[in-house]
């Protein structure tokens, strides 16, 4: 209050008003004293640009007698007493202004059109929206203007001036009554209403600074920043550097935090309560910011306890809203396609005992059995477009088949055996790892911008020969495929220079043929794997790109990075097919699903989005970390995908269902790596704290029964069961992690660089 | 000499700074990388806003010019990915087309190749120097290809190249057009491949198609005539030569 009485005094100051002023002020201060809920919460929580402009517009106002802005001030004030009946005052003023009684409401319409032509000129539709949402939403309010919505912008404008100073201790104020009130409602409501105090004390901070209060709202801060969940340190840390206006600007994070809408799932009956309380007189400023800045999805049922709403939130935005979550996935796989009869010849010639073939044959005809009829959750063959099988895909997928029936089956008792790669002198420059499907290559991005291929079998790697050499050989000889290499560029692991900055991702193509790597230097480089050399540099993101992938049947992949964009690619376009917008931070993780239509990206906002390839859009959101996402994989059924963040958690989520199904408790660092076995049995999990844990995915998938009503209210109780699931423990001699593969016979492959 | 265990206050700043990040373990070196970064920064800042001190007529630098000398340093080098309302827009306008067909067996499937960096980026000598003795009856096919260096960085052509075949073979080559033209007067339809320098009587050369991205590489056959003025001729060559110390 005493710093409103400043603002008072110093505009009267530069009015170079005469005694009327002081009195003005007097009977203001008095009736702003008396009834400062109700001149607040009539002013709503104006935005700065208006009350910038009067202050200007009054601030030049001339000498000698009152300006014409002063005449709107005393205008305002006369409203605004009329309104809460203080005759007295009202005469009193109006005999010290020498008003006329009949000219103030003619003045009173026209300061109404020149404070909304005022507010137009400024920043207006809020400041609108905003006294319109004022008078619609404070049904409760005494000062409920009487003369309709008109007189209420004017004074809400001219007032604004003298609230906006005001408004720190406002804010604290407001928050201290929230947190009273949610500490006397009931236990089962309180846990559902402190869901409120994070997003509000943000967008309150942000508030302030953007208004350039920079010690209100660093006292602000100071006072509110202890109660706040642990799981948003970081968050609060970022604010906490965050005191000028100039600081936000270049902020793209929280500038978008700024203006989207921070999701809450309430149930009924607790919303009921907030309601109720928050409509009342005093508590008005507190209901507009929440109803500027939140969305509120109201549930009918239980309100939930603290350990759902915990596993649940965390993120940049809240929760997701149930519609987000509704829309129809294709998580279904695609069908095999059907391979000739080679493949029972070959068969033939190799083991060959008489059991074998009459296996072999029974296979195939199931494959075909299975794709007669259409799988209901699979999309259609069509759905998107996807390059057709040459001969050696096919020549693949036969081995392929062949080396999945070597398979081992793995479980609680049948661990898979790990090999550790472990890249040695590498300085802390290792930043991505990929193997290739058939685990024959790996591939090394590093912060010295190179990419390294090595050869893990003994056949080492080769180029194609030079053009001149290639018109010398045969072309018409059985092992054509081996003349066009070079013998003398046979060597262990190639080199392949041609980045500009750190290589932060690495994907090999199905086919063995290409490699992508995606670096700091904003490119996504296409490098043939038969002459290692660079055939393109895609270009898009003009900043770091942090990850990319390759598509399980080759031809697209997708590419996420700084500028909160995840790209859909083909190889022979050179830009973009679709761009996924709507993540409010960087996009550190990408991951295709293995029917090759969605696309899973990881966030340092703290979600997971499924995103759909045909037309664009997001058609999950998964919340529930509470740190950036490192990790993603899919199950190889397609229905189950799961994350791993700086947390140290791993989530599970159900595709189809939309809802977090499972936790794994365990890693004490970032989970870097994560990876399903070939039948989806078993879940190993690298991380920073240099351990590979197994866990028992069948046991965790198991145990979902999603009723209808976890599915319409969207939220499951977990079992604390992670000790359950998990099945081992390896560690490594301080080596991170980075990269997880099951080969097709189910031994676990592990990459990570040796970090003493 | 600076006791090693005391930092100077420079670097007890920053260390007090890492700590109310919330950093707390990091390599020594990196409180020299910082405040080497600050120093570089905020000299930067200050020299800009002398600059632009001076050009306003002001005796000394005052606030608006650091203002402006750090709004013009954001702009510059610390840009900021577009906003989201931005991003969205464009995002929607990209999703609406659908996904293009995919033309079956077409070999690798890449972008047209202006796009990729799959062209040679060298250029041979030739032996036309040995040939100045002679009285230009020898005609050597040469081939000079200026080269661009692949995007992302900044192309550069051997424009010296270009005005010599221009002058000489008066050959329209549109270096900033989509497509590559090159038309050779004599309409002698003589179609060896441009790679084979060696022969030394061709007269014409049709330039094979595959080995040209038009923004990549540049590919002149100066065509030298047994007749023409020698003194031309050598002029060109002179040309040519300072071309073979082109930066590519």
């Amino acid at each position: 209050m005493p710093t409103v009485c400043d603002t008072r005094s110093e505009m009267a100051a530069v009015q170079d008003a005469p005694v009327e002023a002081d009195n003005e002020k007097e009977i203001k201060t008095e009736t702003l004293n008396d009834a400062a809920g109700n001149h607040a919460s009539a002013a709503g929580g104006v935005i700065p640009s208006p009350p910038v402009a009067s202050t200007s517009s009054s601030g030049p106002a001339k000498a000698g007698g009152p300006g014409s802005e002063e005449q709107q001030t005393l205008m305002a004030v006369l409203q605004f007493l009329k309104k809460n009946n203080f005759v007295g005052a009202v005469d009193v003023l109006r005999r010290e202004a020498g008003i006329l009684e009949d000219s103030d409401e003619s003045q009173g319409q026209e300061l109404a059109a020149s404070a909304l032509g005022g507010a137009e000129a400024g920043d207006a539709t809020c400041t609108l929206s905003r006294a319109s949402s004022c008078t619609t939403s404070t049904p409760a309010v005494a000062a409920a203007p009487a003369k309709g919505g008109e007189d209420q912008p004017d004074v809400n404008v001219v007032l604004s001036a003298y609230s906006q100073q005001g408004d720190p201790a406002l804010y604290q104020g407001y928050y201290s009554g929230l947190k009273k009130f949610v500490e006397s409602v009931l236990d089962c409501h309180r846990a559902e209403l402190s869901q409120l105090f994070y997003p509000l004390f943000v967008h309150m901070y942000l508030e302030l600074v953007y208004n350039n209060h920079e010690t209100e709202a660093k006292a602000f801060f100071e006072k509110f920043s202890g109660d706040q969940e642990c799981y948003y340190q970081d968050d609060l840390r970022v604010l906490s550097g965050l005191t000028k206006k100039e600081h936000m600007k270049g902020n793209e994070t929280l500038l978008d935090f700024r203006t989207s809408k921070f999701v809450l799932r309430i149930s009924r009956d607790s919303y009921q309560l907030l309601k109720r309380h928050l409509q009342e007189r005093q508590n008005n400023q507190i209901w507009n910011i929440i109803q500027e800045h939140l969305y509120i999805d109201i549930f009918d049922g239980m309100p939930r306890s603290k350990s759902q709403i915990d596993s649940m939130s965390g993120s940049l935005a809240g929760e997701a809203k149930r519609e987000a979550n509704k829309a129809k996935v294709f998580y279904g796989l695609l069908k095999e396609p059907e391979i000739d009869v080679p493949l029972d010849d070959e068969d033939e010639e190799g083991e060959n005992e008489e059991g074998k073939p009459k296996k072999k044959k029974p296979k195939k005809d199931s494959m075909g059995s299975k794709s007669k009829k259409q799988d209901p959750n699979a999309p259609q063959q069509n759905r998107i477009p996807l390059p057709e099988l040459k001969d050696s895909d096919k020549l693949d997928k036969i081995m392929y088949m062949k080396e999945a029936t070597k398979r081992i089956r793995l479980g609680p008792e049948s661990l898979p055996s790990i090999c550790f790669y472990t890249f040695l002198n590498a300085y802390q420059g290792l930043t991505a790892v990929d193997f290739t499907d058939d685990s024959s290559l790996i591939a090394g991005g590093f912060a010295d911008s190179t990419v390294r291929v090595w050869s893990v079998t003994p056949k080492k790697l080769r180029s194609v020969k030079s053009a001149a050499d290639l018109n010398l050989i045969d072309k018409e000889s059985d092992d054509v495929l081996e003349r066009i290499m070079d013998e003398k560029s046979a060597s262990e692991s190639k080199i392949l220079y041609g980045h500009s900055g750190p290589v932060y991702g690495v994907s090999f193509s199905p086919d063995r043929n290409y490699l992508l790597s995606c670096s700091e230097d904003g490119t996504v480089r296409l490098w043939s794997l038969q002459t290692f050399t660079c055939l393109v540099g895609y270009k898009g993101h003009n900043y770091p790109v942090w990850d990319t992938q390759f598509s399980p049947y080759g031809y697209y992949f997708i590419s996420g990075g700084h500028d909160r964009v995840a790209r859909l690619w083909a190889t022979d376009h050179y830009q973009p097919l679709r761009m996924f917008a709507g993540h409010l931070a960087d996009i550190t993780c990408t991951q295709f699903h293995p029917n090759s239509n969605y696309v899973a990206t990881g966030s340092a906002d703290r979600t997971v989005r499924l995103w759909d390839i045909l037309n664009g859009n997001c058609v999950r959101i998964f919340t529930g970390h509470k740190g950036p996402i490192h990790s993603l994989a899919f199950s190889p059924n397609g229905k189950y995908l799961a994350s791993g963040a700086t947390d140290g958690r791993v989530l599970l989520w159900d595709i189809g269902h939309g809802l977090m199904i499972g936790e794994l408790k365990g890693h004490t660092d970032t989970v870097y790596s994560l990876k399903f076995s070939r039948d989806g049995e078993i879940l190993a999990s690298g991380s920073m704290d240099n351990t590979v844990r197994l866990w028992d995915s069948i046991k965790a998938f198991d145990d979902i029964e999603t009723d209808d009503f976890t599915a319409a209210t969207g939220h499951i109780h977990l079992p604390e069961n992670s000790q359950e699931l998990l099945l081992g423990t390896y560690m490594t001699k301080s080596t991170p992690v980075i990269h997880l593969h099951f080969t097709r016979r189910n031994l676990l492959l592990a990459a990570g660089a040796y970090n003493p | 000499m600076a006791s090693p265990k005391t930092l100077p206050k420079d670097a007890q700043v920053m260390v007090q700074i890492l700590k109310d990040m919330g950093i707390n373990e990091y390599e020594p070196r990196v409180i020299n990388q910082m405040l080497e970064f600050t120093y570089r920064y905020v000299t930067t800042i200050i020299e800009d806003a002398k600059i632009y001190a001076t050009h306003a007529k002001k005796s000394s630098v005052d606030a608006d010019d650091i203002r402006l000398a750090i709004q013009c340093r954001m702009d510059q080098s610390f840009t900021s990915p577009p906003p989201r309302d931005f991003l969205l827009e464009v995002a929607r306008q990209k999703n609406q087309t659908p996904l293009p067909l995919i033309k079956p067996y077409t070999g690798p499937r890449l972008p047209p190749d202006r796009y990729c960096l799959t062209a040679p980026n060298y250029r041979l000598k030739s032996l036309q120097k040995k040939v100045t003795t002679s009285a230009g009856r020898i005609t050597v096919p040469r081939l000079s290809v200026g080269a661009v260096s692949s995007r992302p960085t900044t192309p550069t052509l051997g424009t010296p190249s270009v005005q010599s075949v221009t002058t000489k073979v008066s050959t329209p080559v549109s270096l900033t057009g989509q497509r590559f033209t090159v038309q050779i007067p004599s309409s002698q339809a003589a179609s060896a491949k441009s790679a084979t320098p060696s022969t030394p009587t061709v007269q014409n050369v049709l330039i094979n198609q595959s080995l040209i991205g038009s923004k990549n590489i540049l590919i002149t056959t100066n065509m030298v005539s047994q007749n023409s003025a020698s003194d031309s001729s050598s002029l060109k060559r002179k040309h040519e030569e300072d071309d073979d110390y082109d930066a590519l």
